[in-house]
């Protein structure tokens, strides 16, 4: 869907690059997460791929053409969820949509995307007096109302209880099983565990680490697994024991443990994307 | 519908539930005011003054007003990210603008018709309202591309309003009778505005009309040209993604 070819970008205030030569390819119909601390180059790098910035070298093409080569036509089939309120405040909700729908050639059912977020039975309110996870919500059906292919979602669930962060997960993984493109922007790692196909982190203006989810997790796990149990002495003492994966069940010391000692808990040494997110990015040091 | 269409009916609905359409009402009902205080019954050389400082301080003013209100709510950004172009935005703005100062001639205009005489070109000062509004709203887009904040517009329109309205004005009052001053006002807008709007009422001369739509003209393309190529910087800075 999205090529971008040693991508590098200057804000003309700044002395050196904010994005300094990335490579990165976004393909059809998978969730992209673009991760990273602030400030390492994440917005200017959408901004550059929603066509606000196109003062950059390096090569971005969309659909196998060149970004720079479409005109506003592009945002028909472009969807841009901001995590911030992006609504006239002294609209309805219903005002809001219908004016942004006008705007476009394809239009959503709206009443029903507002069904699905809940918000139906407040679609005549003034946006002012939504809640800010209100404010959200209806930002994700303006992200949808006009049925776009390639959708850009900041934060989507911040600032969601529990059921509607679901309802939202819910529906970007419906837009991706109905063919939709994702390129999603947040900091909650466990949103990126369960929707995203591929991640990108980036770290001063470069891409530090690009893989799965899944293959980051076993890059950066360690291959081990940890067993607490209690040692058969007067006072129950926990100990700890760790085992390499590989070959576990031929390990006779592991198998004489099990066999032997009550178990109190036992884990593999996975890591999660959170440690990954610390390590790779050295968040700790720099914010 | 039309991209321009669909953005200036928003606008315009916008102006009415934000309150800037009723302040403009209110603004005319100041001027009402002036035109029921005046001792003179026959108001046709005090109206296009009146319509000056409404078609080019509220023009600047409303551009500044509505485009805040975008900044302040994020719809800047969302607007940013849909099929119109900039140039339909900031048509449509500026459309909205200058039915906003046509509200105001008409309202003014029936009171001026009932309960006072009234001698003026309607469709002279209309056309003249139109190329007032559209230059000045223009100059609302660039003072707002420089402004940090609604304090900030208004400290550069009150600047524009001393250095480009008020010389004009006392010289419509004759309080500026020095010769080089009044040849040095033809550079400026304002005296292009102030010259069409009263040419409504009579009494201008032919070469002072054309030279003033001219000004006016080709300023309003040049500046376009300007608040065209300044947008994407705006577009930049506020898209904030």
């Amino acid at each position: 869907m999205f090529k971008v070819q040693d991508l590098q970008f200057k804000y003309p205030k700044n002395k050196e690059n904010t994005i300094k030569g990335i490579s990165f390819e976004i393909k059809e119909g998978e969730i992209f997460g673009l991760l990273g601390p602030s400030g390492v180059g994440k917005s200017t790098t959408q901004k550059v791929l929603i066509k606000l910035l196109d003062q950059y070298s390096g090569e971005v093409t969309y659909k196998e053409q060149n970004l720079k080569s479409y005109g506003k036509d592009f945002y028909q089939e472009v969807g841009v969820g901001f995590e911030m309120p992006v609504h006239f405040s002294k609209l309805t909700a219903e005002e809001n949509l219908t004016f942004f729908k006008k705007l476009y050639k394809s239009n959503a059912d709206t009443d029903e995307l507002l069904m699905r977020v809940g918000l139906y039975e407040d679609r005549n309110k003034q946006v002012s007096e939504f809640s800010k996870g209100m404010k959200g919500r209806l930002n994700f059906v303006r992200a949808l109302l006009n049925n776009p292919k390639m959708l850009f979602l900041d934060e989507p669930t911040n600032g969601l209880d529990p059921k509607n962060a679901r309802i939202i997960k819910d529906m970007i993984k419906e837009f991706k099983g109905n063919g939709g493109t994702v390129l999603l922007t947040t900091h909650l790692m466990n949103d990126v565990d369960e929707l995203c196909d591929r991640v990108a982190f980036m770290v001063d203006g470069k891409i530090s680490e690009i893989d799965t989810p899944k293959n980051l997790k076993l890059k950066h796990g360690q291959k081990q697994v940890e067993i607490e149990y209690l040692e058969n002495t007067g006072n129950n003492e926990t100990k700890k024991a760790f085992f390499d994966l590989e070959e576990l069940g031929m390990n006779e010391q592991f198998l004489e443990l099990i066999r032997t000692k009550e178990i109190v808990t036992i884990h593999s040494k996975e890591t999660n994307l959170d440690d990954i997110f610390i390590k790779v990015t050295g968040v700790e040091k720099n914010e | 519908m039309n991209n321009i269409l669909v953005l200036f009916t928003g606008e315009l609905e916008r102006m009415k539930k934000y309150h800037v359409l009723g302040a403009s009402l209110v603004v005319s009902l100041i001027w009402i005011g002036v035109l029921y205080f005046t001792e003179i019954s026959d108001v046709s050389n005090i109206f296009p003054l009146l319509l000056y400082i409404d078609a080019t301080s509220m023009s600047m003013l409303m551009i500044g007003v509505t485009m805040f209100f975008e900044k302040q709510e994020g719809t800047i950004k969302t607007l940013l990210v849909s099929p119109i172009s900039k140039a339909e935005y900031i048509v449509a703005k500026a459309l909205a603008n200058i039915v906003s100062n046509i509200v105001t001639l008409f309202v003014l205009y029936l009171y001026a018709w009932f309960f006072k005489e009234i001698d003026i070109n309607l469709i002279g000062i209309f056309l003249a309202i139109v190329i007032v509004a559209f230059f000045h709203s223009l100059i609302g887009f660039m003072l707002t591309y420089y402004s940090k904040d609604f304090t900030d517009l208004l400290m550069g329109m009150m600047k524009y309003a001393f250095v480009m309205m008020v010389p004009v004005i006392l010289e419509t009052f004759g309080l500026i009778s020095n010769n080089f001053i009044q040849k040095l006002l033809y550079a400026v807008p304002t005296k292009a505005s102030m010259l069409l709007l009263q040419a409504s009422a009579g009494g201008i001369e032919a070469w002072e009309i054309y030279l003033s739509i001219a000004y006016l003209v080709i300023g309003s393309t040049l500046l376009y040209v300007i608040v065209s190529r300044k947008f994407d910087e705006f577009a930049a800075k506020e898209s904030g993604v």
